[in-house]
């Protein structure tokens, strides 16, 4: 497809037009964010809406509010600790960064439990721009561009001259803190388009780069904002082309164009670089193919690897899979793809594991314009305590998955009725064979020594199907991100040697790290994986369900036996 | 030549937090008068400086100012990286007299031309003040004081760094201002400027001295703001050499 046609999609479009809205904004403060040293000030407030966000989403107020709140507390604080202690303002701002990201982990950890939304501001994403996000860029631009032009002169007399800008000491305190409240208003707008991490990528980047070439302020503030949609605009589109996350394109981008300009340094020559490096990124995109295939039945959006591998099994040639998430990603921190959305908008049904383990898959099919089939499986399943995610580790669930999406095919292409029963029934077979087979195999083992200890607790399912006793886990369940206690930790010791565990296990996708702790303090052996979240890498043993579901089995039961064994 | 007071200080002692930098002034500066501020590095004419222009407040005694005060900080100190012409500095004198949300007329920017003209810049309005050289940019700094309407000019030592013909320049210019009727007040360290003034202070912590050059500028208070010995250089004018030598190149 011709970058042009991308113009066509409304999520392009949105994404383009937020992109446009936070140039000007960029454009605006850039250059103020560069002479009065605010470069680590933006990309802190961004960050330090954290806790904001965590009391948005434990109090159910809009997260915008809370970043937004946080930040503008964040910029007074600031203000006043600088002006009391006379401080530089970096060392300021790292000192309210850390008070504020301490107090967001405690209020998440230990107040909240939930963290989806959380999640969803601080990776904002080009390709999930809602109508809010496009009014907060709008006011956002339109606001900060007024206060610029009334405030530029005392913003540029007070940082020519910070002790006195010529008014016998008698200076205003308004437009400083007008500067940090607008720098505030602008990173929490850019929070959403491209996430916290990436806020420097539109605000600062741009007017860095523009600094090397203009020497008078309007000018350079001109330029800014022209550079900053510019790469905003080829960055989005240079994504939705090559699929690639927008928010990271676009950073790349710019930081590209100004390690170019920085070598380059003379007008001509970097007018030159631009008009070279636009050549090269529009012939890579004409250059590229697109991966049509010819399909017969419908297209199926499946959120992860593992519902796409059972939604293959049972359409077999027919439909066209498309899996969101990769084997062995992080579902935390999963920032949609440009084909996530174009799969998902010419999709006819979207297969979703349910339970908060995707929940982001509802903006995406917002955006890209679904109106198929929405199938949540986890609403076909007995759930266990505490809305447990990982159903799929009892493979009678797994059963009754294979059972909707054959149903769902079989709605959306009643053509295909037959090839769907057909591959359905030899899958479930196969499934039944495996869950007798391991049930066989761990019934060799003693019940008493069936005691499972992992570090994440994402095996209820599997423990509650074969009659293993879950005495620990070093990590809750949800988040491979948290953090155990040292008391925590200690109780887990005391239960491992308690109940003589011989085994904990480690998880794929997790740092080992906890694990081999708690070996090293007990004794137990520490060098058995298991598969927590979905699947293994295509090709390892763990890279279809049943061959996951048989590697689990085969380390359980070596490490319960103290030998090695073979499930499945 | 000399009009109304513009600066009366009694036994005022400033410096920061609680701690005494410098004591005992009293001392007045009037209308077209040019105070020279003499003391050793640490004396307390920064300190002095500053609190005239508001940024500190007296520790004891009284400090009473009637007009308008322009600052002149010294020079290295300003940023040279910034993107502002000579023109768009002048102009910032202008937020002295106006709210800081009100953008700068024709008026306003006719003013500072005038003001760059009268320090001899006019030809280099539109230059940037990093590309000037030392001695220009402090005359952009008093054409800024010029447009704040300042009455009184404190210049922290206008001459370090700048070559002869500049200074000689700047000397004739502060000659200028004060027949305008402004008061200027200039820290320096060299005694020969320091007699072409109207009145000197002398300062190491305290005042040692106020008045006219010749009556003040005596051996023994010269010993006394500096702490070291005079050297008579030969064919020349009394030397310094201060006991703490501290050299601005």
């Amino acid at each position: 497809m011709l970058v042009v046609g991308y113009l066509s999609l409304p999520f392009v479009q949105r994404g383009l037009l937020e992109v446009l809205f936070l140039a000007v904004a960029a454009g605006a403060l850039g250059p103020w964010i560069i002479l009065r040293g605010l470069a680590f000030f933006t990309h802190a407030v961004g960050t330090a809406a954290f806790p904001g966000l965590v009391l948005a989403s434990g109090l159910g107020f809009a997260p915008v509010l809370g970043a937004y709140g946080v930040a503008v507390l964040f910029a007074g604080s600031l203000e006043v600790l600088r002006r009391r202690r006379g401080d530089r303002i970096d060392s300021t701002t790292a000192i309210v960064l850390v008070g504020a990201l301490a107090g967001g982990v405690i209020l998440a950890s230990d107040v909240f439990a939930s963290r989806a939304s959380v999640d969803s501001l601080l990776f904002g994403s080009l390709l999930l721009v809602a109508p809010g996000d496009l009014l907060l860029a709008a006011v956002t631009a339109v606001g900060v561009t007024v206060v610029a032009l009334f405030a530029a002169r005392a913003w540029l007399a007070t940082g020519f001259d910070p002790e006195r800008s010529g008014s016998g000491g008698r200076r205003s305190r308004v437009p400083d803190l007008l500067l940090y409240g607008a720098v505030a208003l602008a990173a929490i707008a850019t929070l959403a388009a491209v996430g916290a991490l990436l806020t420097a990528a539109l605000l600062i980047v741009p007017a860095a780069t523009t600094r090397l070439v203009v020497r008078h302020v309007g000018r350079w503030q001109m330029a800014t904002g022209l550079l900053a949609a510019v790469e905003g605009a080829a960055g989005l589109l240079v994504a939705t082309e090559l699929n690639l996350p927008p928010g990271p394109t676009i950073t790349v981008l710019a930081g590209s164009l100004f390690a170019l300009v920085a070598v380059a340094r003379t007008r001509a020559a970097a007018a030159a670089v631009a008009a070279a490096a636009a050549a090269v990124l529009l012939a890579g995109c004409g250059a590229t193919d697109d991966d049509d295939r010819a399909v017969a039945g419908p297209r199926i959006v499946a959120t992860t690897a593992l519902i796409a591998d059972w939604a293959s099994a049972v359409a077999g040639d027919r439909a066209d899979v498309h899996a969101i998430l990769a084997a062995n990603a992080d579902p935390h921190t999963y920032e949609p793809r440009p084909h996530d959305l174009l799969a998902t908008a010419a999709a006819a049904v979207v297969i979703a594991n349910g339970l908060g383990f995707d929940d982001w898959i509802e903006p995406v099919a917002e955006q890209a314009g679904f109106n198929g089939r929405r199938l949540d499986l986890s609403a076909g399943m007995p759930v266990r305590r505490g809305d447990d995610p990982h159903w799929w580790n009892d493979p009678r669930n797994a059963e009754s998955a294979v059972r909707q999406i054959r149903d769902a095919l079989v709605a959306a292409d009643p053509g295909g009725v037959v090839t769907y029963r057909r591959n359905a029934d030899a899958y479930l077979a196969r499934v039944r064979a495996l869950d007798a087979a391991i049930a066989a195999c761990l019934a060799t083992i003693p019940p008493g020594q069936r005691t499972l200890v992992s570090d994440h607790d994402a095996f209820g399912y599997l423990a509650g199907r074969y009659r293993i006793t879950v005495v620990g886990a070093v990590l809750g369940s949800g988040s491979g991100q948290a953090q155990p206690s040292a008391a925590d930790l200690a109780a887990l010791v005391e239960t491992v040697r308690r109940e003589r565990v011989r085994a904990v296990f480690g998880e794929e996708a997790l740092s080992p790290d906890l694990v081999r702790q708690l070996a090293r303090e007990t004794g137990a052996r520490a060098d058995l994986t298991l598969y927590g979240d979905g699947l293994g890498l295509p090709g390892s043993p763990g890279g279809t369900y049943l061959g996951m579901m048989a590697a689990n089995a085969s380390a359980l039961a070596t490490g319960f036996a103290g030998e090695r064994r073979e499930c499945g | 030549m000399t009009g109304e007071i513009l600066l009366e200080a009694r036994d005022l002692a400033i410096g920061y937090d609680r701690r005494v930098v410098v004591s005992g002034l009293t001392f007045s500066i009037a209308a077209g008068q040019r105070l020279g501020v003499l003391g050793p590095n640490g004396g307390g004419k920064s300190t002095l400086f500053r609190a005239v222009a508001g940024a500190l407040p007296p520790l004891a005694g009284s400090l009473v100012i009637r007009e308008r005060v322009g600052v002149l900080p010294q020079t290295q100190r300003s940023r040279l990286d910034y993107p502002v012409s000579a023109l768009d500095v002048a102009l910032m004198g202008a937020l002295a007299r106006h709210p800081w949300w009100r953008s700068a007329g024709r008026a306003e920017r006719r003013r500072a031309l005038e003001a760059l003209a009268a320090v001899g810049l006019a030809d280099r309005a539109d230059s940037l003040f990093g590309e000037l050289s030392g001695g220009q940019r402090q005359r952009v700094l008093l054409a800024r004081a010029l447009v704040e309407e300042a009455q009184l000019l404190l210049l922290d030592e206008p001459f370090s760094g700048m070559d002869t013909a500049s200074a000689t320049a700047t000397l004739a210019l502060i000659d200028r201002l004060a027949a305008r009727g402004l008061g200027v007040a200039i820290a320096t360290h060299d005694l020969d400027q320091a007699r072409r003034f109207d009145t000197v202070l002398c300062l190491n912590g305290r005042q040692i001295a106020f008045g006219p050059p010749a009556a003040v500028l005596t051996r023994p208070v010269i010993e006394e703001t500096y702490g070291g010995a005079i050297v008579d250089v030969p064919g020349g004018g009394g030397g310094i050499l201060p006991a703490h030598h501290h050299d601005h190149a």
